[in-house]
């Protein structure tokens, strides 16, 4: 072997190393990297949607001047108390995080099988937090608390019944998602049959919960839904960081020490919770976790899904599409996942429609 | 398992019989890759090389047998671990849509970064050094999908690099690249052997390609070893015929002076 070049010992010159876009933060001994134009993106959001929030808190049947309405929000006594405080408050707050909650459970699945059309409320996740959910509710158990636990079986369950479909040695992600679709088309069908036998005013409550709707929603709905998304906190930002390394093949990503199996199951297990937990506490407000993530992801032009900008989209989605449901058939008042689904469907088609050639971001 | 590689091996296999499902590719393999240099392995097509390859870098559980890293047996190594001082670099790797090129080689440093330290000054300077090093310094912030074949596949070795391994291995790293792109690839590994000395175990389609770049050449057929060592003491008419069922001449190189396989016979010598 030859003798060693002088030329490559030399100090290297330091062009671009830490990638390009990202701003390196320190914090103590930490070092964490933060994509530049993603965090410009979640503050815009984040504008975006304390506005959309204090509209919604004003606008009603009776409208609200904002003044007022900050005041109810920060304690104060107000004359709005009654109508901001009580009624569009809780309302609201279940709909922003039950939109957060769609956007990164989304994101979460759509990351795992590496597929835009694989979100919860398309392999049927979603669909079996419905089932299960309204299959209680016709056998009598009406409580809204105990509604999101009965979801989050019913989302469990179902996706593990796709996993187990799909497994053969392995995941692959277009098996999992056409299987995933097969059993979201049953799951519904399920529904519709305890739909069917259950009690006529369960079946109309239960029909109404089942479009998503956002109506009638308080406190009671709101706090277990908050609690649950506290708890799950911790592992989502967990999941911001090993997601990067899922979205590459799993030859290369086991090369760089990464356990797949187990990430996988892990932010898989985490999108199924979330989505459950939403869909129990909102309904199944369709296609928010489809678009979300899809929406973020163009947003930021990050290299895989913004998990913050994805949760702030679906809440975005969520509290403006409840709006216009409140308002714009006055007095009728639509369930939010009638207007979601307006949006969404399109979408979906136009997704499927395209195919996945040429698909950048 | 007390069972070792042999000395100046850190890399090795012992008795690996490899299988997908029921079919066995690779049976009762020994193998010792000789640390600091550039082993290739070599064979026709659906000769085990690649399943081999892929075992020694733990993407392939072993039916039998064990691949051992530092006396160890790999399979019972955590993968991070693993991950910190083997570098793999598939067949045919996927980036994420839309990547950068510096995002895509820093993705070399996952096994050395933790959740609260994703960047450290060492990070740094692996990836400028791998950058540098495959001549992708000026790509650094252009898209991987953009990118000319030759291109990328320099951005995936840089990746490789950046991991910053004694051990890289290579799965048919000159696949679809035109020679002038081939030859710059293999350069490459070479120098990296030679200028760090890096243990480089590379599977290669082209012969002559592995006689020219191996220390040690490993000659596979049918899942077995069929002759192992420097390639101009293992390169022959023989062996050719035996590997590749092919008749050939072997000549000496005209630049290296090593063994050139031109197949075919003499004219008239029926």
């Amino acid at each position: 072997m030859s003798a060693i070049p002088q030329a490559t010992t030399a100090p290297l010159a330091r062009t671009a190393a830490r990638p390009a876009g990202y701003a390196l933060v320190r914090a103590g001994r930490g070092s964490f990297l933060v994509h530049r134009r993603g965090a410009a993106v979640a503050a815009g959001l984040v504008l975006l949607l304390a506005a959309a929030c204090l509209t919604y808190l004003c606008v009603g049947k009776t409208c609200t001047a904002p003044g007022e309405a900050l005041k109810v929000l920060f304690g104060q006594p107000s004359a709005e108390e009654f109508t901001v405080g009580t009624a569009r408050l809780p309302r609201m707050t279940v709909g922003l995080l039950a939109g957060a909650a769609f956007g990164v459970a989304g994101a979460l699945i759509q990351t795992v099988a590496r597929n835009p059309l694989a979100s919860p409320d398309v392999i049927g996740v979603s669909q079996g937090a419905s089932a299960l959910t309204v299959g209680a509710m016709t056998f009598g158990v009406t409580s809204y608390a105990a509604l999101p636990y009965v979801s989050v079986a019913g989302g469990l369950l179902a996706a593990a019944l796709v996993y187990a479909f799909a497994w053969r040695g392995g995941l692959q992600a277009t098996r999992f998602v056409l299987i995933g679709i097969g059993f979201a088309v049953a799951l519904r069908s399920v529904t519709h049959l305890f739909l069917t036998k259950g009690d006529y005013l369960v079946a109309q409550q239960a029909k109404v919960w089942m479009t998503g709707s956002l109506n009638a929603r308080g406190w009671d709905e709101a706090a277990p839904l908050a609690w649950t998304l506290l708890l799950l906190a911790p592992f989502v930002c967990w999941a911001a960081r090993a997601q990067r390394t899922v979205s590459m093949d799993d030859d290369t990503a086991t090369a760089l020490g990464v356990r797949l199996g187990r990430v996988r199951v892990g932010l898989a297990l985490l999108g199924v919770v979330l989505a459950s937990v939403a869909t129990g506490a909102a309904g199944p407000v369709d296609f928010v976790a489809l678009l979300a993530p899809q929406i973020a992801r163009r947003m930021t032009r990050t290299a895989q899904i913004p998990l913050l900008c994805s949760a702030l989209v679906g809440s975005v989605l969520v509290v403006v599409a409840d709006l216009l449901a409140r308002k714009l058939f006055e007095p009728t008042e639509l369930p939010v996942g009638v207007l979601t689904a307006a949006v969404g469907a399109p979408y979906l088609i136009w997704l499927i429609a395209r195919g996945r050639t040429g698909g950048k971001a | 398992m007390t069972v070792e590689t042999a000395a100046g091996s850190r890399l090795g296999a012992r008795d690996l019989t490899l299988s997908y499902e029921e079919r066995t590719v690779v049976e009762g393999l020994d193998l010792d890759v000789p640390d600091g240099e550039v082993t290739v392995i070599v064979g026709p097509n659906a000769c085990g090389k690649s399943t081999l390859l892929r075992a020694l870098g733990r993407l392939l559980r072993p039916a039998r047998g064990a691949v051992l890293l530092d006396g160890e047996e790999l399979a019972r190594i955590p993968t991070r671990r693993v991950a910190q001082s083997l570098g793999l670099l598939p067949q045919t790797p996927v980036a994420p849509e839309a990547i950068t090129v510096a995002d895509l080689v820093a993705r070399g440093r996952q096994p050395h970064q933790r959740w609260w330290r994703q960047w450290s000054e060492e990070d740094e300077r692996a990836v400028a050094e791998a950058m540098a090093r495959t001549d992708v310094a000026a790509l650094a912030d252009r898209p991987v999908d953009e990118l000319s074949g030759g291109q990328r596949q320099r951005v995936w070795i840089a990746m490789a690099l950046a991991q910053d391994t004694d051990l890289l291995l290579l799965d048919e790293p000159t696949t679809y690249l035109d020679i002038s792109h081939q030859v710059e690839v293999l350069d490459l590994c070479r120098r990296l052997n030679q200028e760090r000395g890096r243990t480089v175990v590379a599977v290669l389609h082209d012969l002559n390609q592995a006689a020219r770049y191996a220390d040690h050449l490993v000659a596979m057929k049918a899942g077995r070893i069929v002759a192992r060592g420097r390639p101009a003491d293992v390169v022959t008419a023989e062996l050719v015929r035996e590997v590749f069922g092919l008749e050939s001449v072997v000549v000496a190189d005209p630049v290296t002076g090593g063994p050139l396989v031109v197949p075919g016979r003499p004219w008239g010598a029926a």
